[in-house]
C-alpha cells in the first residue's frame, strides 16, 4: 500500500465523526505485512504507530474521555502507581491497552466495566494474558496478588527489591566443580538423528514462496564512520561479492586482495569486519569451506567470552527470563526446556529469582539441550551439576536432564518425560538456536509440532534482527555486513581486549558461516522479527506481551553491563529488542500455542504426550 | 487542580478529527503519567510507550533513510532521509552518502517536538513527518535525536543541533552543484523550533549560512501569564501547568521563563537588529496557548528588521501537521514547499 503525501483531500467537516483516514490517504504498512492492512485498520493512526480499527476509534476515544475523567478527579498521587508500579503492554493497541489502564484505575467496586475482577481472576490463575484474547477474558495488566503481596515494592525505582531478576554474570557459577552428584541429574540420552543427505556445495537457493514466508523489506542502517576509507573498503567489498554471485572468480580473486589491502588501513571495527568478511568471500572463492562444526571446548570459551563482553546474550537471557517467571507465577512445579543449554549460563539468575519467589519457590526441572562433543565429555552433565549445586545452596529443588542432539528437529516429545500440564508447567526457551533449523527444509515445522505438544506455558525466542537468509547472495552479504559493522562496533567500547577479541572470533565464525557457506551447512539463517512472527503465527503460536517491567529492567540492566552508551532496548508490538545507536541487532518474543487453554484455568484437560 | 475539572473535552473534539483527537489525547495522558511532581521524568516508560520506527535504506514512496552516528562523545545520532532517484532505486550502503546531483538541493535539518522532554528522531510521528518534507520540498532531510530534558537541560538541546548543523555543512556529498555549498534550513516544531531559532543564532557569527527558518508551533514562554495561556488553558490539550514543567526541566536550575532561551525577545534576549539573520516562517496554531509568545517572537523578528512570515492557522490545535486529514496540514506544506523553492 502505497502512502500519497503529496496529493490529499482535506476533510472540510473535521467535527464529523466519520473518523479514520481520508478517503485518499494510503499509509506505508507499519510493520505489519499484508495479512492486517484490511482488517479495517485507520491507516493513518497505523503509519504512526497505533492500530486502532476505524469501528473501534469512537469507542477508544470514549475511553479516552473516562480516562481522563478519573484521572482529572484522583489526587497526583494517585495515578503515580500506573506509571511506577503497573505493567504496561503492547501501547500499539490502544484499545486494550487504555481499557487495562481504566480497570488499574476504577476501583472494583465501582468498575462498571466488571475488568477489574477479571483481572483478580487472572492474577489467580496466574495466566500471562496477552491482548488477544477477547475483552471480556483479558488484561493486559497484571498486578498480580500471591498471598502476602507487596508487588508494589517490586517496580519501585527507589528500591533494589530482591524479587528483581538479576544478571549474574557468568563466572559466578563456576567455582571448583565438587566431584559429588547432588539432585537428580540424568545421564543424557544419545538421541538418533534424522538421516541426512550429503551437503551440497551451491545447491539451488529454495524459492522464497516456497516456505510461504514474505521475506522482510526494511534495511535499517546505520552509518557509524564515515571515513573515506571506510567506505572505498565496502565498495571493494560488495564489488567481490558481487563478482562471486556471478562467478566471475578471477575479478573475484584480485578484489579480495584489494580489500586485504584496504583493511589493514582501516581502524577499528571496519578493519576487523572487512578482513572477517574478505576471509569468508576467499573461503568461497577458494571453495574452502570451514569445518563444521567447531571443537566444542573452543565454542564455549568463544561463547562465554562473548557473554561476558558484550550485553546481548545477557539481554537475552534476562528477557527471555522475565518472560518465563511471568508465566510460572502461581505455579509448584515448573519445567524448562532449553535448546540452547550451552553453559547453562540463563538459570542461575531465573533459579534464584524463583527461590526468592514470595510464598515460596517452585519445584524446578530443566532439560538441556544441546550438540554433541567430539570428545565424548558428558558437557551437558557437567552444566547439571553445577545447576545443581546452585540449587541446593538457595534450597531450589531441582531436577536436571541433559539430550544430547544433532538437531533440534531429532526431538520428540515422547522423549521428554512430560507430565500433565496441570501438575508441571513448561517453558521453552530458545536462544539463537531456530534460525539454523531453515538450513533443512521441514525441521523447523516439525520442531513447532514438537514444541506444541510440550504444552507450554510459554516459548521464549531470541534471534538475530537481521534478513542473512535471503535467495540472492549479494543481498544476505549486503545485509550481514551492516549488521556485522554495527555489532562489531558495539564492541569496541569494551574494556578488556582478550574478550574483545574473542567475541569477535565467536562473531567471525558466524560471517564465515553466513557468507561462505551454502545448503545444509548453512545453519546462520537469521531471520527477522516480522518473518518470525509469521512463520510463528502460521505454526499455530500466539504472541505473549513483554511488557514495561520487562523494558525498564533491561535498560537498567544495560546500565550497568554495558560498556557503551550506544545500546538501547526498543518495545516492539510486545517483543523486545536491544540495539546499537537506535539498530535492532536481536530481538526477544515470547509466545504460546494459541486457541489454548491453559491447564489451571481448565483443571479438566486431559494431557496426551 | 481546579482547572483540569474545568476541562471541556467536547469543545476540543468539535474542531479535529475524530482519529486526530484520538492521537493527541491518547499522548495527552501518556505525558501526564510521565511528568513527575518532584519534576523527574519517568525515562523508562517514555521510551516504552514511544512508537518507534527503524530507518529504511529501501525506499519508500521515493525516500529512503539511514541513522549516521555524528558525536560519538554524546552519542548524537542524525537520521537521513533522501529521495530515491529514479537510476539508484536501492541504494546499497556504499552509496548512502552518494553525492546530491541537482543544483540546488535544500537540505533541511529538522528539530522534532516533544516539549524539550519527549520523542527522538525515531519516533514514528516525526519520522513520518520528515519523509513528507523529503517529497515536498524535493530535499534531504537531516532529523537531529539531540539529548533530552530534564537529564540533560539547556543548553545541551542547542548544543546538539550546533553539532548537526556543522556536520551538515562540512558534508561534501551534501553540497548543490551551483555553488559547491550546502543549502541549509532549520525547522522545528514545538521545542524543534525552538532549538531551530538558537541554533540559527549560533550560526549566525560562525560563517555559516542558513537559509531559511521553518517553526511549527515555536515552543517559548516567559514569566508573564498572557492572554491566550489563561483563555486557553486545558482547553485544547495543553494545559499551564504542563508548560511550566518543561520550562523548568529544560531550564537552568533556578531560572525562570524570561531566560533568553524561553524568551528569546524578552528582558534578557539579544537583539537581533542589524544581524543577518536567517528568514523565517513561523506557524501559529489559533487554539494553542502559547500563541501570545509565539506572535510576541514574529514581532521582535520584526522590529529588528528580520523577514519573516506568519501563518496564523485560526482552527488549528496543536499537532495538526502529524495527520495530512486537515486544512491547515495541507495549507502548511504549501507554504513550506514555496518557502524552500524560493532559493532556487
Amino acid at each position: 500500500m502505497k502512502r500519497d503525501h503529496n496529493h490529499l483531500q482535506p476533510n472540510p467537516d473535521p467535527s464529523s465523526s466519520l473518523c479514520g483516514g481520508s478517503s485518499t490517504g494510503k499509509a506505508r504498512l507499519w510493520e505489519e505485512e499484508a495479512a492486517q492492512q484490511d482488517c479495517g485498520m485507520d491507516e493513518l493512526l497505523a503509519v504512526l504507530g497505533y492500530k486502532v480499527k476505524t469501528s473501534d476509534m469512537a469507542e477508544v476515544a470514549q475511553k479516552l474521555e473516562q480516562l481522563e475523567e478519573v484521572m482529572c478527579n484522583v489526587q497526583d498521587d494517585g495515578i503515580s502507581h500506573l506509571a511506577s508500579e503497573t505493567v504496561h503492554y503492547n501501547p500499539s493497541d490502544l484499545s486494550t491497552y487504555l481499557e487495562s489502564m481504566l480497570s488499574e484505575l476504577v476501583p472494583p467496586a465501582f468498575d462498571p466495566f466488571g475488568a477489574a475482577g477479571t483481572t483478580a481472576a487472572a492474577a489467580a490463575t496466574g495466566t500471562l494474558v496477552d491482548s488477544f484474547l477477547p475483552p471480556a477474558e483479558s488484561s493486559t495488566l497484571t498486578t498480580l496478588d500471591f498471598e502476602n503481596n507487596n508487588r508494589k515494592q517490586i517496580f519501585d525505582e527507589a528500591s533494589c527489591s530482591d524479587y528483581d531478576l538479576k544478571a549474574i554474570p557468568g563466572k559466578a557459577i563456576y567455582d571448583s566443580l565438587s566431584s559429588s552428584t547432588h539432585g537428580n541429574v540424568k545421564s543424557e540420552k544419545r538421541l538418533k538423528p534424522t538421516s541426512e543427505s550429503p551437503p551440497d556445495i551451491f545447491p539451488p537457493p529454495p524459492p522464497a514462496s516456497s516456505f510461504g514466508i514474505p521475506t522482510d523489506s526494511i534495511r535499517p542502517v546505520i552509518l557509524v564512520d564515515s571515513q573515506e576509507n571506510g567506505i572505498r573498503l565496502v565498495h571493494a567489498l560488495m564489488a567481490c561479492a558481487e563478482a562471486v554471485q556471478q562467478n566471475n572468480l578471477n575479478l573475484a580473486e584480485a578484489l579480495v586482495k584489494q580489500i586485504g589491502f584496504l583493511a589493514i588501513s582501516q581502524a577499528g571495527a571496519m578493519r576487523k569486519v572487512a578482513t572477517y568478511f574478505a576471509e569468508a568471500l576467499a573461503r568461497r572463492i577458494y571453495r574452502l569451506y570451514p569445518k563444521n562444526p567447531l571443537d566444542h571446548s573452543l565454542s564455549d570459551v568463544l561463547h562465554m567470552h562473548f557473554y561476558e563482553t558484550c550485553p546481548y546474550l545477557k539481554f537475552a537471557h534476562f528477557t527471555a527470563n522475565q518472560a518465563i517467571l511471568e508465566a510460572f507465577e502461581g505455579k509448584e512445579r515448573v519445567h524448562v526446556i532449553d535448546f540452547s543449554m550451552n553453559q547453562g549460563m540463563q538459570w542461575p539468575a531465573l533459579m534464584q529469582a524463583l527461590a526468592l519467589r514470595p510464598g515460596g519457590p517452585p519445584a524446578f526441572r530443566l532439560t538441556g539441550i544441546g550438540p554433541p562433543s567430539h570428545d565424548n565429555s558428558d558437557h551437558l552433565q557437567e552444566v547439571g551439576w553445577k545447576l545443581a549445586q546452585l540449587a541446593e545452596t538457595i534450597h531450589v529443588e531441582f531436577e536436571y536432564r541433559g539430550f544430547v542432539a544433532n538437531s533440534l528437529a531429532d526431538l520428540d516429545a515422547s522423549m521428554l518425560d512430560l507430565r500433565p500440564s496441570e501438575v508441571e508447567a513448561v517453558a521453552v526457551n530458545s536462544v539463537f538456536e531456530l534460525h539454523k533449523l531453515l538450513a533443512r527444509p521441514g525441521a523447523i515445522d516439525k520442531v513447532f509440532s514438537v514444541v506444541k505438544q510440550m504444552k507450554p506455558e510459554i516459548v521464549t525466542v531470541v534471534e538475530q534482527e537481521a534478513n542473512h537468509n535471503g535467495p540472492v547472495f549479494l543481498d544476505r552479504f549486503t545485509e550481514s555486513l551492516h549488521y556485522y559493522s554495527t555489532l562489531f562496533d558495539s564492541l569496541e567500547g569494551s574494556v578488556s581486549s582478550q574478550d574483545k577479541v574473542m567475541s569477535e572470533v565467536y562473531l567471525g565464525k558466524q560471517i564465515c558461516n553466513v557468507v561462505a557457506c551454502e545448503g545444509a551447512d548453512r545453519t546462520e539463517r537469521h531471520e527477522s522479527l516480522t518473518q518470525w512472527r509469521n512463520r510463528l503465527d502460521s505454526a499455530g503460536f500466539s504472541p505473549v506481551h513483554l511488557g514495561s517491567n520487562a523494558f525498564k529492567q533491561a535498560g537498567m540492566l544495560l546500565a550497568l553491563f554495558a560498556g557503551g552508551d550506544g545500546y538501547g532496548v526498543e518495545e516492539n508490538n510486545g517483543c523486545l529488542m536491544l540495539g546499537w545507536h537506535n539498530r535492532p541487532l536481536i530481538t526477544t518474543s515470547a509466545w504460546k500455542p494459541a486457541n489454548d487453554t491453559t491447564a489451571s484455568a481448565s483443571a479438566t484437560s486431559t494431557v496426551t504426550h | 487542580m481546579a482547572r483540569s475539572n474545568e476541562v471541556n473535552l467536547n469543545e476540543c473534539k468539535m474542531v479535529v478529527p475524530l482519529n486526530t483527537w484520538v492521537l493527541i489525547s491518547n499522548f495527552k495522558l501518556a505525558y501526564k503519567l510521565l511528568r513527575r511532581p518532584d519534576g523527574t521524568f519517568n525515562r523508562h516508560l517514555a521510551e516504552f510507550l514511544d512508537r518507534k520506527v527503524p530507518a529504511n535504506a529501501n525506499p519508500v514512496d521515493g525516500v529512503f533513510s539511514f541513522d549516521v552516528l555524528v558525536d560519538r562523545g554524546t552519542s548524537l545520532l542524525c537520521r537521513i532521509y533522501r529521495p530515491a532517484t529514479a537510476e539508484e532505486p536501492q541504494p546499497n550502503v556504499a552509496e548512502l552518502e552518494k553525492p546530491v546531483t541537482a543544483e540546488v538541493v535544500p537540505v533541511i535539518i529538522f528539530f522534532h517536538g516533544g516539549s524539550f522532554a519527549h520523542s527522538s528522531a525515531n519516533s514514528a510521528i516525526y519520522d513520518t513527518l520528515c519523509q513528507r518534507l523529503v517529497g515536498l520540498c524535493k530535499a534531504v532531510v537531516v532529523s537531529v535525536n539531540y539529548r533530552r530534558a530534564p537529564e540533560n537541560r539547556y543548553p545541551c538541546a542547542y548544543d546538539d543541533g550546533w553539532t548537526a548543523l556543522k556536520w551538515v555543512n562540512s558534508r561534501p556529498w551534501l553540497q548543490s552543484q551551483k555553488d559547491s555549498k550546502v543549502h541549509i534550513y532549520l525547522a522545528g516544531d514545538s521545542s524543534g523550533g525552538n532549538i531551530a531559532h538558537h541554533v540559527a543564532l549560533r550560526a549566525i557569527d560562525s560563517g555559516i549560512d542558513v537559509l531559511g527558518n521553518i517553526l511549527l508551533n515555536p515552543m517559548f514562554g516567559g514569566q508573564e501569564r498572557t492572554e491566550s495561556e489563561q483563555r486557553l488553558d486545558g482547553k485544547y490539550f495543553v494545559t499551564l501547568r504542563d508548560r511550566d514543567w518543561y520550562w523548568r526541566a529544560y531550564l537552568p536550575e533556578g531560572e525562570d521563563r524570561d531566560h533568553h532561551a524561553c524568551n528569546p525577545f524578552g528582558p534578557n534576549g539579544r537583539s537581533l537588529e542589524g544581524i543577518k539573520f536567517p528568514k523565517s516562517l513561523v506557524v501559529v496554531a489559533g487554539f494553542d496557548l502559547i500563541q501570545d509568545w509565539q506572535l510576541a517572537y514574529v514581532d521582535g523578528l520584526k522590529k529588528a528588521g528580520q523577514e519573516v512570515k506568519l501563518l496564523y492557522m485560526e482552527q488549528a490545535t496543536i499537532g495538526f501537521y502529524l495527520l495530512p486529514n486537515n486544512n491547515h496540514f495541507h495549507t502548511v506544506m504549501d507554504e513550506i514547499s514555496k518557502f524552500v523553492g524560493s532559493d532556487c
